[in-house]
């Protein structure tokens, strides 16, 4: 630590070029978790959203809840199979909005129209207005984004495309599906809107797009042979069948993976270079009786010191550039996400100047002697 | 016993196919208080001498024993503690630290053995004003001359309160108002501290700061009885 402080004073200005590396390497690390995860967010997080262990989807659908089609008289027969606890069934559509009564021209809003069956636990907390009603077919839940863009609570909707209505009775929080905020509605006005063309629903009466299930030790397996024609997934398998939400995720870990891996190249490089350069300097000091311990703790500690210093500037950066950025950008911090970056940044960081550990237990401390420079 | 003995010690280098007698069944004895020179052209093995004496380098036969003990036997890790704890080098002007101030200089060997104590502060101050430097313990290496430099190697050397010192060409780039200021410094030291010293050099005009004077010869050592003459 002595030499590690030391050194880091004296040589102010390369320790602080190395360190602005780090700083950018971690403030780019942590923008990307950022993006990645409020992309994720936007993309599945009514899903993610519910307190739900598997997914029962129509056979052949490939976990995709566009594509999936059942019927609602299969509910009675899932809830009897073993160690299912709750069901609740579901369906989604996209649609865009336009308040009533706007003028022609005015911007409509793109939106994903989910049906639940009011009261069950796929019904999101409010936090203003009323829940949904079986009686009151016309309410919807519209997720709090909306209100940016002019909407309250009493508005009637227009939908682009149908003869259909709705009004906005509540809101509800981080509700998006798609990329798109969220309007809850009855299942019987979902269908309406949604199968309104004849033959639209395949045909199948009262018509669902899934079941959302809660049970934890239920058999995916089981059920599948149990009842004709579904597939159960668990909740992960139908968050990555969200459209896009694989490929989206997916890119973004491959651009920290990529990240974490250069920042431990560069970290390590710049500390093997270095201490290549005070090779005769270590072999002094292990004339003189250091051990190579001694002199492996002021490297590690130093870069330690060095790495943890660019993280939390990198960490304060990070919330500076999310402070300022605009609203709609889809960038939401997790702290815990936060804390394991900039961790796997610091132990990466110290095992990489390991390598440089290794050329020191090899420095003979004989080039102490006889040499003039 | 202590101090420094060395029993028919040789050292043999393998060059190729070619083996190279570096010392060639050398003995010596350094008594506390005793500094002894060692001369002799370049390649006439007077640094392997300083070497093997440093545990820096085993013996290829005889012993050698610092303080009592034989270190042909010891590990890696013991003869840097031997290093550490047993013997002072001073090295040439440049092996300083470049980013510790004279004072750390000092501290720094009592680093790695732990801790520093207050009473470790005091006699580093005490050393470094003895030689000369208590004006300038906040100076870092390239803020000083190479005189002063090499009196800070020398008080490095005693930090450790060691038996032993060892000096490897101390004056080799000093101006010689410079290069008798050092010598008479180390001579003084060895003297009030009591430590068995060797320093080997190719000045001549040092020599008679010294108890002893040996002359190393294609891996042979002679005692020089009069270096006046020799010279």
């Amino acid at each position: 630590m002595f030499l590690a402080l030391k050194e880091l004073r004296y040589g102010k200005l390369r320790f602080a070029m190395i360190g602005f590396i780090i700083v950018l390497v971690a403030w780019l690390v942590f923008i990307l978790s950022g993006l990645g995860n409020g992309l994720s967010t936007l993309s599945a997080a009514t899903i993610k959203n519910m307190d739900a262990d598997y997914v029962v989807f129509e056979e052949g659908s490939s976990s995709s809840f566009s594509k999936s089609m059942l019927s609602e008289s299969i509910s009675s027969d899932l809830k009897d199979q073993a160690n299912v606890e709750e069901m609740a069934p579901f369906g989604s559509a996209m649609g865009a909005i336009l308040k009533e009564g706007s003028e022609e021209g005015e911007d409509k809003t793109d939106v994903a129209i989910l049906g639940i069956s009011p009261g069950t636990f796929l019904e999101p907390k409010l936090i203003e207005g009323k829940p949904l009603d079986e009686k009151n077919q016309l309410g919807v839940l519209a997720n709090d984004t909306l209100k940016e863009e002019g909407y309250t609570i009493g508005d009637t909707l227009t939908l682009d495309g149908s003869t259909e209505k709705f009004q906005i009775i509540g809101f509800v929080e981080n509700e998006t599906y798609n990329h798109l905020p969220v309007l809850f509605t009855t299942l019987d006005h979902w269908r309406l809107y949604n199968f309104a063309a004849p033959g639209s629903n395949n045909g199948i009466e009262d018509v669902v797009n899934a079941f959302v299930l809660q049970g934890t030790d239920i058999d995916a397996a089981e059920l599948d042979k149990n009842l004709d024609g579904i597939e159960t997934v668990t909740k992960g398998q139908a968050v990555n069948g969200m459209p896009g939400y694989k490929e989206e995720t997916g890119t973004i870990y491959m651009m920290l993976a990529f990240l974490i891996v250069i920042s431990a190249f560069i970290i390590s490089v710049f500390f093997y270079v270095l201490t290549i350069q005070k090779t005769n300097q270590f072999g002094v000091m292990k004339a003189i009786g250091a051990s190579n311990g001694f002199i492996a703790k002021a490297i590690v500690s130093q870069v330690f010191i060095l790495s943890l210093v660019s993280v939390l500037i990198g960490i304060a950066l990070t919330y500076a550039t999310a402070a300022v950025m605009p609203d709609g950008m889809p960038f939401d911090l997790d702290v815990t996400l936060v804390i394991i970056f900039g961790a796997a940044l610091l132990v990466i960081s110290v095992l990489s100047s390991l390598f440089s550990v290794r050329k020191i237990t090899k420095i003979d401390p004989l080039t102490a002697l006889g040499r003039v420079e | 016993m202590t101090g420094l003995l060395l029993k028919n010690v040789s050292k043999v280098y393998k060059e190729g196919n070619e083996e190279v007698k570096a010392m060639d069944n050398v003995s010596l004895s350094i008594e506390q208080g005793e500094f002894v020179a060692i001369i002799g052209p370049s390649g006439s093995g007077k640094s392997t001498l300083l070497s093997i004496a440093g545990a820096l380098l085993h013996a290829s036969t005889g012993e050698v024993i610092i303080n009592g003990t034989d270190i042909a036997s010891l590990s890696e890790k013991q003869l840097s503690n031997v290093r550490l704890k047993e013997i002072g080098f001073i090295l040439q002007t440049s092996n300083l630290i470049p980013y510790l101030t004279v004072l750390d200089q000092l501290l720094v060997v009592k680093r790695m053995t732990g801790s520093v104590s207050v009473a470790d502060k005091s006699f580093a101050r005490e050393l470094l004003t003895e030689l000369g430097l208590g004006a300038k313990l906040n100076n870092y290496p390239s803020q000083l001359s190479g005189g002063e430099r090499q009196r800070t190697a020398i008080a490095r050397a005693f930090m450790n309160n060691s038996s032993i010192i060892l000096a490897d060409e101390p004056t080799a780039s000093l101006d010689s108002n410079r290069a008798h200021e050092v010598v008479q410094l180390i001579s003084k030291e060895v003297k009030a501290r009591d430590k068995a010293a060797i320093m080997v050099t190719h000045d001549e005009r040092m020599l008679g700061y010294c108890d002893r004077i040996y002359r190393m010869e294609d891996g042979l050592l002679k005692h020089v009885e009069n270096h006046q003459a020799s010279v």
